[in-house]
């Protein structure tokens, strides 16, 4: 049996799957401490389950999310290696910052030596300053880590004790002002993840329950809950994955559909196209800064069920903020649900009430309280549609780098817009309608998010690029470098590198099937010719495991896709 | 906020003409490792926008490709002219303030007759756009200035006639490079006479006669000219590590270049130095024309002073830039007719050479003096590659600004050659009506380009 659960902001869900049918769940009030609502929701699902047939629990948290928000975690100094380029003016982030004399390369060539004393002086500036968080990044540092390796080496000479991430580890795609800011970000978060991580394996233990946990990932895939594999920062915003993977499952395989979240105040749209979940071309962003975090495309509107809707002049408006519940349910002021509810789209709250708080907007305008109620939910439909139009284009306008890409660029409008979240079903027919799609409330659509968590798998890829002029290779994910010994190193050799790479990932993050079948995303191969006679090539591989979710909700049979 | 700086960077890492052809996957490779490390796409400052393709019409609105546009041009071909027409849509539509189009295949040695590959390039993406910009949205008076290390022969040709565009190319001296044109009496046809002007550099010219012949020659002439739109023919060859050129600029010139000038697109043409120069050179381009600090950047070999200009060279270039501004001062005091005689036709002969695929190409061009517009222009071509049968086409143009009875007598000679059975091929390009016609004589069969 499977596990799910998401602890949101509000409430934490969790549901237990048997054979692909939902077999219990359940929501309970989050609380301050995560683990408390982890364990409370958890309970309340295996109450009549043996522990030993429970094989996996995925966990899906607000807790890095939090942590980033609320600043809460000890300040991190940074030392970087830009060299020339931008103008070191651009790298601003809110903490103390030295800059060090060093340059590497797009090939990884030293292009300016490091500076001893100048290294000594930032980690004596740092020290003074009672620092003890430190990242240390430079430019191309994924091209050669030789800078980063030598400044870290000094700092644990001197400071043993200090916790201190590299660029190259953490963040390996190109982009260095993302690096920077995931670097500071996993260093900030390591300590208080591996804390989280101790106290719900030890809670699991006490429980009896000995199957594999697995924490969400930005990008709906998995990793193993444990201290030395993976970075916390990956798990930042995995409740929207959580929810759309849910909808993934929930919904027939390969459609093409809008997930709307309609929460209190806010709605988070995403998409799935032709069956898989949007990817966001850029990383996830914190502080609005972003990061290399590989995230869902994830819209977020501000308005939902509880927005305070007001009158100005003759106009009625829903704004971006919460004064308490629904009218209807006994708060302060009109809100959309109570539009729903004097139009009969939902059932909650008390109908007087609810229209009451239609005249309090509409009486001065000489307005029915039907007629302010269709007003009101049409500037909420309105203000969805627009995103999602919005979101489709903005993935039609993608950057492309390659002539098939371009080619195969296609148009898509949504099949289906499915609701989930509390808000959802008052709105979503009006939603499809105006997207000529088809709305669909999915059974269970409170719990999606719970869902969504049972049933993602790992989601591991491998970007290799190897250059056999210089005679070596990297692994992005992995902050590896390494040298390829064979003269003759071709295309084939760095496909099959790639997958024995990938294969070495899959088995760290517990994947149960080896990787049959891995997908190649990307295969570019460049001639190196200097002074018109070929020198040696670039490979760039990409390498994925198939992307998908453990089993459709529904559907007959177990773990079939992983 | 002021407005962005769009860029489309299609490098296609899956096209080159040859494996190892300069023209190459790798050549924008290192350019790609460079801005994105930089993180220059995420700055406030910089859209990215989608490549989009050209369409058959819009190659024939600007070429006549033989026998058509499909046995000119790979996809690859389509993206990049359609890029550079996609920046010019968003900065007609003040969506952006600029934009550079860093795109691969180039196109400045195209010219308007198009029988294979010259200069690496097949199409003209600059003059492509042009004719797109003033079909699709009315605008009419544009500067390119071209800062390729050749000769931008093929837009020069293209606009040889066309009093509304000014063409100014600065380059290495024709007789020591390829394509082994552009010298100071190249100076543009009867109806356009000094809208065409080159400026032949002597081998080793450096950063400081680069700006000098900006200050005193290009930046004046175009703020004479008043054009609505300036295009900038990118090329980086004249960067000091080239391996086709022997010039001396830097990276930090481009830009200073770039930041002075103030074109509304740069659109990359040539530049082979893909590890030394373009990473540096196409970053500067993109932060100057963002009003981006790019004082930080620069090639890790470079040392200030490292070059220095002969006196003897340096003074040459100042005397020809003074020449060239006289020209352009009097051009209006001109008599045209002792240049070009007098007549209903001015003709002239030119001899192409297709260095990529070898094909010779004899022309005989002639131009209508009209006195209401521009004229038309009728070219009779006559193509050799090889030991291959041989390709005869004559192609007739009228311009945007043609007048009615231009438009006519181009429309008779049309019919007139058609009839003649003269020729392989027999081409009408109407710009008025954007009607597009093909004849093919062993067929028996007209066709006219759609979409």
């Amino acid at each position: 049996m499977y596990i799910g659960i998401d602890v949101g902001g509000t409430s934490t869900n969790a549901v237990l799957l048997e054979n692909g049918l939902v077999r219990n769940f359940a929501t309970v009030p989050s609380s301050a401490d995560i683990i408390t609502s982890l364990l409370e929701a958890l309970e309340k699902i295996i109450a009549n389950v043996s522990s030993e047939s429970i094989e996996r629990i995925v966990l899906s948290t607000t807790l890095i999310t939090n942590l980033i928000a609320e600043k809460k975690y000890a300040p991190v100094g940074l030392m970087l290696i830009p060299g020339p380029g931008l103008s070191h003016e651009h790298y601003q982030y809110h903490t103390d910052t030295y800059i060090l004399s060093g340059a590497i390369d797009y090939r990884g060539r030293e292009t300016m030596p490091l500076i001893d004393d100048e290294i000594d002086q930032a980690i004596n500036a740092l020290n003074a300053k009672g620092y003890k968080n430190v990242a240390v990044v430079g430019k191309f540092s994924v091209r050669d880590n030789s800078h980063e390796l030598k400044v870290v080496s000094r700092i644990k000479d001197l400071h043993p004790d200090w916790h201190v991430e590299m660029g190259h580890q953490v963040a390996g795609q190109l982009n260095f002002p993302r690096r920077v800011v995931s670097t500071m970000l996993a260093c900030a978060t390591r300590d208080k993840y591996a804390f989280f991580v101790e106290s719900v394996q030890e809670a699991l233990r006490s429980r009896g329950i000995s199957g594999t946990v697995y924490i969400l990932k930005a990008d709906g895939g998995t990793m193993p809950l444990n201290k030395v594999t993976g970075i916390p920062i990956e798990t930042i915003f995995s409740g929207p994955a959580a929810s759309t993977l849910g909808v993934q499952a929930l919904i027939p395989p390969g459609e093409t559909s809008v997930v709307v979240d309609i929460g209190g105040t806010t709605t988070d749209l995403a998409l799935i196209l032709s069956g898989q979940p949007l990817l966001s071309s850029k990383g996830a962003p914190v502080y609005e800064q972003l990061t290399q975090v590989r995230a869902l495309a994830v819209k977020s509107v501000a308005v939902g069920g509880d927005s305070l809707v007001q009158r100005v002049g003759q106009a009625i408006k829903v704004l971006p903020e919460r004064l308490g519940p629904p009218f209807c349910l006994g708060g302060p002021m009109p809100t959309p649900t109570d539009a729903l509810r004097v139009l009969g789209l939902i059932r909650v709250g008390d109908a007087e009430r609810a229209c009451e708080a239609m005249d309090m907007l509409g009486s001065p305008l000489g307005m029915s309280y039907s007629e302010v109620a269709q007003r009101i939910i049409n500037l909420v439909v309105d203000a969805i549609v627009q995103q999602i139009k919005y979101m489709f284009t903005q993935w039609e306008q993608e950057p492309a780098y390659r002539v098939w890409e371009v080619l195969q660029k296609r148009k898509e409008r949504p099949e289906m817009v499915v609701g989930v979240g509390g808000g959802a079903a008052g709105f979503i027919t009006q939603i499809a309608a105006k997207l000529g799609a088809n709305p669909v409330l999915p059974p269970y659509a409170s719990v999606a998010n719970a869902i969504g968590a049972a049933v993602a798998i790992p989601t591991l890829q491998v970007d290799l690029r190897a250059d056999t002029e210089r005679g070596y290779y990297t692994v992005e994910q992995e902050g590896y470098q390494g040298k390829i010994e064979n003269k003759r190193f071709t295309e084939e050799d760095a496909l099959l590198l790639a997958e024995e790479w990938l294969k070495k990932r899959a088995s760290k993050h517990g994947l149960c099937n080896p990787v049959d079948n891995p997908e190649i995303t990307r295969r570019d191969v460049f001639n190196l010719v200097r002074n018109w006679s070929t020198t040696g090539r670039i490979y760039d591989i990409s390498v994925q495991t198939p992307r998908g979710i453990i089993n459709y909700i529904g559907a007959k049979g177990g773990c079939s896709d992983a | 906020m002021p407005k962005k700086t769009g860029v489309i960077f299609f490098p296609a890492f899956d096209w080159a003409i040859s494996p190892t052809h300069p023209e190459r996957e790798e050549r924008l490779l290192y350019t790609r490792d460079q801005i994105f490390e930089e993180g220059v796409m995420d700055l406030p400052q910089i859209q990215e926008f989608a490549p989009r393709l050209a369409t058959l019409k819009d190659i024939t609105r600007t070429h006549f490709c033989v026998p058509q546009v499909q046995n000119q041009v790979t996809e690859a071909h389509l993206i990049a002219a359609g890029s550079v027409m996609q920046l010019g849509d968003s900065v007609v539509s003040g969506e952006i303030q600029n934009g550079f189009a860093i795109v691969r295949p180039p196109g400045h040695h195209a010219m308007r007759v198009v029988h294979g590959n010259r200069g690496f390039c097949n199409i003209n993406n600059e003059a492509i756009l042009v004719d797109y910009l003033r079909h699709q949205h009315g605008i009419r008076k544009i500067a390119i200035v071209d800062s390729d290390v050749h000769h931008g022969d093929g837009t020069q040709d293209i606009f040889y006639h066309d009093p509304d565009v000014l063409f100014i190319s600065f380059h290495q001296d024709g007789r020591t490079i390829y394509p082994g044109t552009g010298f100071t009496n190249e100076l543009g046809g009867p109806g356009a006479y000094a809208r065409t002007l080159n400026v032949p550099l002597p081998p080793g010219t450096a950063d400081e006669t680069f700006m000098y012949v900006l200050d005193n020659l290009v930046l004046p002439v175009v703020k004479d000219f008043q054009p609505e739109l300036i295009i900038n023919s990118a090329g980086q060859d004249n960067h000091y590590s080239d391996p086709l050129g022997s010039m001396r600029f830097t990276a930090r010139a481009y830009a200073d270049f770039t930041k002075k000038l103030k074109p509304h697109l740069a659109v990359l043409e040539g530049g082979y130095a893909i590890e030394t120069a373009l990473p540096y050179v196409n970053l500067t381009i993109i932060l100057a024309l963002a009003e981006i600090d790019y004082a930080n950047v620069k090639e890790p070999d470079y040392v200030p002073g490292k070059f220095k200009e002969s006196p003897e060279k340096v003074a040459q270039v100042h005397r020809m830039v003074e020449h060239l501004s006289e020209i352009w001062a009097n051009k209006a005091k001109v008599d045209v007719s002792k240049i070009f005689g007098t007549g209903k036709h001015y003709q002239r002969n030119k001899f192409i050479y297709y260095d990529t695929d070898y094909i010779e190409e004899k022309q005989q061009e002639q131009v209508r003096m009209c006195t209401d517009c521009p004229g038309y222009l009728s070219i009779a071509s006559h193509a050799q590659r090889g030991h291959r049968t041989s390709v005869r086409v004559y192609t007739v143009s009228i311009p945007f600004q043609a007048c009615p009875s231009c438009q006519c007598e181009a429309y008779d000679i049309y019919e007139r050659v058609k009839k003649q059975q003269e020729y392989d091929f027999v081409y009408l390009q109407d710009k008025l009506t954007d009607t597009y016609r093909t004849y093919a004589k062993n067929k028996g069969q007209e066709w006219i380009t759609e979409g």
